[in-house]
């Protein structure tokens, strides 16, 4: 007795424009094809002296960040900076809600200071959903990462290192390994992968860490590392982290790395020209060692300056998406305001 | 003497293999006289209930209660006569002085009746037994933890053996905490795509293996609250063949809804225990059309705000008496229940497990609903009684329209 409308279709205009970015998942290839195309534009005014383009000139931009992650959150700080926006950082874990703020009237507040877009981390499972859907529709939310649901930015990043360093996804063979459970950035990459047309998506690690039900992903379980890495184009190492061996998921690092930590060795049953990606930050000697973090195949500092990229591509989209939905509610609601305005001729 | 004849009623009642258009004449109270329609219409006032169904009162097995004022006008609305009160209400039923709070509310409230059900341990907390004989005494129909832990195996060991020495019935929850390990929703795909943590369906069936084993050991009469998983259904029709003094019930929404109702992060869908697969869904219904288990509504009234958040952070019920009875007419009007089954389920059954008189039997309290059962009805935060409007079908084209509501022969609802 499903009733509702399609979660992932919450971050789409009528015209299916992007107006938030909240996951990876529903979105058209067309949709994400634009994303990288327009990331890869960004990257060549990187290399510029001049950094900046004006397509955010005069929005403001605020960080929400509920759980701290100085990396991603200077990302998007940078991201917004080039798009010429104005940007506000908000230590949330630390200010509002400590004051017994509820969450709501925290982000009602910031609205109510024209903000324009919110750039959402937050501990809970689907929170930029309902930040996007219930608190603030008016306010282009971004997703950086949401409990163990989604990391779309990420994800987006992943795709650009693969397309290009291989040029293209179509036909790749990509394995992802590690901590799959627990990880809002393997779930992204899946969708993103899949539809981009990826020819193969392999999870590998242990049962513990490996939900049965990512098969109806589309994801193809290995619990053999070794296996799984047969005829890989692309080795993505998940970060390990150390609560996994209190909760009894795992019994050590060590015996971690003996069976899923990457070598040269086990790098070497992978293809020949197979890249090793990784969302950092990395435990050297726990899921990667250094020989191979460092290594010719290793495109890991590649992803961190792509990440720049995508955060402009996204937030660009998402608010030329975001104004032009509003536009068209509020010409809608002047229609509605005067119903006659177009017949009746010279006012009265 | 004041009296009452509701004719024209097609009234239902699978106890005793009524199934007629008939008058009903009720007298102090009392249903005195059920007879088929056309015989000569007599002096007394009269409601012609145009051929509406006409059904013994709903009894609610299972109802979480904070405040008795607007909820027992919720309960008398959706045509229940009696509901079970969970001991996890406000104050905390745990007190023979708590208990005869809440049995003032409901004198005063003189609408739907409630009955509380007291705390098996002190505070809720699972640990030490709470004055259980004295609760009894002072009226509680049954003792349950809500849906808190008990310690361990053998705290509920001794539970039993405590609540059978003093022919008690007590009702429990199936749920192992370590292995629900805070869950939000049912482990399955959903979950997964969701990134929600999932509640594995072997935290109910391990839990209710052990204590169905402790059943067995004591001869402690248990009835089993809320379950959720079609495996525990066999189970219980299982230990139920096996000649063990057990009973069982499932909420409304696992009858209705599954995990892909989650799906959207729709916080509404937050329950305890979660809604499962439809695999479940349909095992579920199957007990429930072959007697094997009770319907309770599981209601619990929250407020705007402890819904408005997100899903994990959410309060977790939903708000259903208002809309209970409409919403099993409507599983009937879909053919995935019986009619007789959910009469049964809802009103006989839950009567039988409380020790009292089931159906509509001459001499005994008019406790009865009318019901339109082919009508639509389409329910709004406004037009629902319940303080809480956290319901899973508001704005659904539900069937059945409730008419009227008795209460030992006296008008609680009328539409």
């Amino acid at each position: 007795m499903t009733r509702h409308s399609d979660p992932t279709q919450v971050q789409l205009t009528a015209d299916g424009r992007l107006k938030h970015f909240l996951t990876t998942e529903g979105l058209s290839k067309t949709l994400l094809t634009e994303i990288l195309d327009l990331a890869d534009s960004f990257i060549s005014t990187q290399e510029r002296a001049v950094k900046k383009v004006p397509l955010l000139r005069g929005k403001t931009v605020v960080n929400l960040f509920f759980e701290n992650s100085t990396r991603t959150r200077s990302t998007f700080e940078l991201a917004a900076k080039r798009l010429s926006a104005d940007i506000l950082n908000l230590d949330i874990a630390r200010s509002a809600t400590s004051k017994g703020e509820t969450l709501m009237d925290t982000l009602w507040n910031l609205e109510a200071m024209y903000s324009d877009m919110f750039v959402v981390r937050h501990a809970d499972s689907g929170a930029a959903h309902f930040i996007a859907e219930q608190v603030t529709p008016g306010v282009a939310i971004i997703n950086a990462g949401d409990g163990r649901h989604a990391h779309p930015t990420q994800a987006m990043l992943d795709m650009l290192t693969i397309r290009r360093h291989k040029g293209t996804i179509e036909g790749q063979v990509v394995a992802i390994v590690g901590d799959i459970l627990h990880s809002r950035v393997a779930r992204s990459q899946i969708h993103a992968l899949l539809t981009l047309g990826a020819k193969e998506i392999r999870v590998i690690g242990p049962a513990t860490l490996i939900p049965k039900e990512m098969e109806d992903l589309g994801a193809n379980i290995y619990f053999d590392f070794e296996q799984g890495l047969a005829e890989v184009d692309v080795v993505i190492m998940l970060r390990l982290q150390k609560e996994r061996m209190s909760d009894a998921l795992l019994p050590s690092e060590g015996e971690y790395f003996k069976l899923y930590g990457l070598t040269e060795a086990k790098l070497a049953l992978a293809k020949p020209d197979a890249i090793v990606m990784h969302p950092g930050p990395i435990n050297r000697g726990v899921e990667i060692d250094s020989a191979v973090a460092d290594g010719a195949q290793s495109v890991i500092l590649n992803q961190v300056s792509y990440g720049i990229a995508v955060r402009m591509a996204v937030m660009a989209m998402a608010m030329s998406g975001q104004v032009a939905e509003q536009q068209s509610l509020a010409a809608k609601k002047n229609e509605s305001d005067s119903p006659q305005s177009a017949n009746s001729g010279a006012p009265a | 003497m004041s009296t009452l004849t509701i004719s024209h009623a097609q009234v239902l009642d699978p106890s005793q293999d009524l199934n007629q258009l008939s008058d009903v004449v009720i007298e102090s109270g009392l249903i005195k006289a059920i007879t088929p329609t056309g015989e000569p219409p007599s002096e007394q006032p009269q409601l012609n209930a145009n051929k509406s169904l006409l059904i013994p009162g709903l009894i609610d097995l299972s109802a979480h209660i904070n405040n008795a004022s607007t909820e027992v006008l919720a309960a008398a609305r959706g045509g229940i006569t009696h509901l079970c009160t969970q001991p996890n209400s406000k104050p905390l039923i745990d007190t023979p002085a708590n208990v005869s709070l809440l049995q003032q509310a409901s004198e005063k409230a003189n609408l739907s009746r409630l009955l509380p059900i007291g705390a098996l341990t002190q505070n809720l907390e699972g640990d030490q037994l709470a004055n259980m004989y004295s609760l009894k005494q002072a009226g509680c129909v049954a003792l349950s933890n809500a849906r808190a832990p008990i310690k361990n195996a053998l705290v509920l060991r001794r539970i039993m053996e405590y609540a059978t020495t003093h022919d008690m019935l007590i009702m429990l929850t199936a749920e192992d905490f370590d292995l629900s390990a805070n869950g939000k929703m049912h482990e399955g795909p959903t979950a997964n795509r969701l990134g929600l943590t999932g509640i594995a369906e072997i935290a109910e069936t391990t839990s209710l293996a052990q204590q169905l084993l402790l059943v067995e050991l004591t001869g402690c009469r248990v009835h089993f609250s809320q379950l959720s998983c079609g495996r525990s259904v066999d189970m219980i029709r299982q230990a139920q063949a096996q000649g063990l003094p057990i009973t069982a019930d499932v909420a409304i929404a696992n009858l209705m809804f599954t995990d892909l109702d989650v799906n959207g992060f729709d916080s509404t869908f937050y329950v305890q225990p979660p809604l499962r697969s439809e695999l479940d869904r349909q095992a579920l219904l199957a007990g429930v059309n072959d007697g094997t288990l009770a319907i309770c509504s599981n209601h619990s009234a929250q407020d705007i705000a402890a819904k408005k958040a997100p899903f994990a952070a959410a309060e977790p019920g939903m708000s259903i008496l208002d809309t209970w009875l409409s919403m099993m007419l409507t599983l009937v009007h879909k053919g995935e229940l019986e009619l007789s089954s959910a009469i049964n389920a809802s009103s006989l059954l839950p009567a039988k497990i409380l020790g009292m008189k089931e159906g509509l039997q001459l001499n005994q309290p008019a406790n009865l609903v009318v019901v339109n059962q082919d009508t639509e009805v389409c329910y709004s935060a406004e037009s629902m009684a319940s303080a809480g409007k956290n319901s899973p079908v508001l704005g659904d084209i539900l069937m059945g329209e409730v008419k009227l509501t008795l209460s030992s022969g006296r008008e609680i609802f009328r539409a």
